[in-house]
């Protein structure tokens, strides 16, 4: 397999460092509605919502960016990724429900950093099965592992500062069992995108499938949990007026989620998680900004968390600046072709996805056009019946979160249009 | 099915495979 040319890497791994900040916005952003646990609706009943949320947006996003015939090529090339694409989502799922109890058990601020750990084992992964931070030289690996320390350093501290924050019910050791489950699942869940991604396939391919895992495995949880399909039709009936605000949180957690695909995809596991990971600083400004969190603590506690959000930035920061040079990216090259001749797919199929180019052309045809209205359809009907919860929010800081998320999605997606065409 | 027993054949499907099993165990312990 040729290398792909050096300037054309080096846009690359822009890109994807851009995808992994972006992503650590939207994924913070989307644990705000988690918060509706406090008002009385079981969390199986908001985990499942929100996924329901995720699948509208899963189906009907690669829809418009790429159109429903480009992803059927795809498939065409490499059928076997929607196996690995169905496990991921159930991995998804059962780690989402997990992360709704950590948060009723322990709450937000302390079951955060403890699923966070994540990007620990997405590190080990990434090296022993995809040749991630080979050949890549002590200044690299300083910056990829030092970071990631530096971020969990920066995470526990975090947790420390917000210990005392309400939320908590009295089942600690359930909620850390919870949070630390959410992290190996999250963590190992990553396997499956760095198979898809060294492989060629597309990330917005890969999230529809994804998505079948993670509803299907969602439903059946919920169900279980209910103890019957009435009762959990039961369940949603009677939150109806607050299932628009989880179907917007599990959207804006697929926007989230689509950009630590291209992170993945881009600089790989191993420094994409840490990087998409600084989204417990944008959890923790809304918890505190916007929810109000740690209101009344101790002097103290401000300093910890001003502390922690330091050592995490400058973790991200290290990170972003050891990007894989043209002998780690050859190895990652290796690694692919190892893929390519197992499951016997193109070779110019996976270089071509490796370099960010596409091989297929986007055309929308009237079931793309369908399923974007369809979707869009449930959101407005389910808004039609919503109701503003019932929690004191802070209102400027909300304005002034949503538009630092508008400006990176908007930046971040002219990048990734500009430089891969969305590939 | 060449690339069914690929997969089946694949460690690196196993690990995911154990990690979600051993998901719902926590899952089925917390609740």
């Amino acid at each position: 397999m040729d290398p792909v040319d050096q300037s054309r890497l080096r846009r690359l791994q822009l890109v994807g460092v851009a995808s992994g900040f972006t992503a650590g916005a939207w994924l913070g952003a989307a644990e705000a509605p988690t918060k509706m646990v406090t008002l009385g609706i079981p969390p199986v009943v908001i985990s499942l919502a929100m996924v329901l949320g995720v699948f509208l947006a899963r189906w009907s996003l690669p829809a418009l960016l790429r159109g429903s015939a480009a992803i059927g090529a795809d498939v065409r090339q490499a059928p076997h990724l929607v196996v690995w694409a169905v496990l991921a989502g159930c991995l998804w799922a059962v780690a989402n429900t997990l992360t709704i109890f950590a948060i009723r058990d322990i709450g937000l601020s302390i079951a955060f950093p403890l699923w966070n750990s994540n990007s620990l084992l997405g590190i080990v992964w990434g090296f022993v099965f995809f040749n991630e931070l080979r050949q890549a030289g002590w200044a690299r690996w300083a910056g990829v592992l030092g970071g990631a320390v530096l971020m969990f350093g920066g995470a526990m501290l975090l947790a420390v500062a917000s210990s005392g924050t309400p939320g908590t019910s009295g089942h600690a050791a359930r909620g850390v069992a919870a949070a630390l489950a959410a992290g190996v699942l999250w963590g190992t869940m990553y396997i499956p995108y760095r198979k898809a991604y060294l492989t060629g396939m597309n990330p917005l391919s890969f999230i529809t499938f994804f998505t079948i895992g993670e509803l299907v495995m969602m439903t059946a949880l919920a169900v279980s949990d209910r103890g019957g399909v009435a009762a959990l039709m039961a369940e949603l009936s009677r939150a109806r007026d607050v299932l628009f605000w989880l179907l917007c949180g599990g959207f804006v957690w697929v926007v989230g989620d689509l950009f630590q695909q291209y992170a993945a995809k881009y600089v790989g596991i191993s420094r994409g998680i840490p990087l998409s990971n600084t989204n417990q600083l944008w959890g923790l400004a809304w918890g505190i900004l916007v929810f109000g969190e740690l209101k009344g603590a101790a002097g103290a506690s401000y300093a910890q968390v001003i502390g922690g959000s330091l050592l995490m930035a400058a973790g991200a920061a290290a990170i972003a600046l050891a990007t894989a040079r043209p002998e780690e990216h050859l190895r990652w090259q290796e690694a692919a072709g190892r893929e390519g001749a197992r499951y016997g797919v193109d070779p110019a199929y996976v270089r071509s996805g490796l370099a960010g180019e596409g091989t297929t052309v986007r055309t929308r045809t009237w079931l793309d056009w369908g399923i974007v209205i369809a979707a869009t359809a449930v959101f407005v009907g389910f808004g039609l019946v919503a109701r503003v919860p019932e929690l004191a929010v802070g209102g400027g800081a909300m304005v002034a979160l949503v538009v630092a998320s508008l400006g990176l999605l908007g930046g971040t997606g002219w990048l990734l249009w500009r430089t891969t065409g969305f590939n | 099915m060449n690339r069914l027993s690929a997969l089946l054949r694949d460690l690196q499907f196993w690990v995911p495979v154990a990690v979600l099993v051993g998901g719902l165990l926590v899952l089925r312990w917390i609740r």
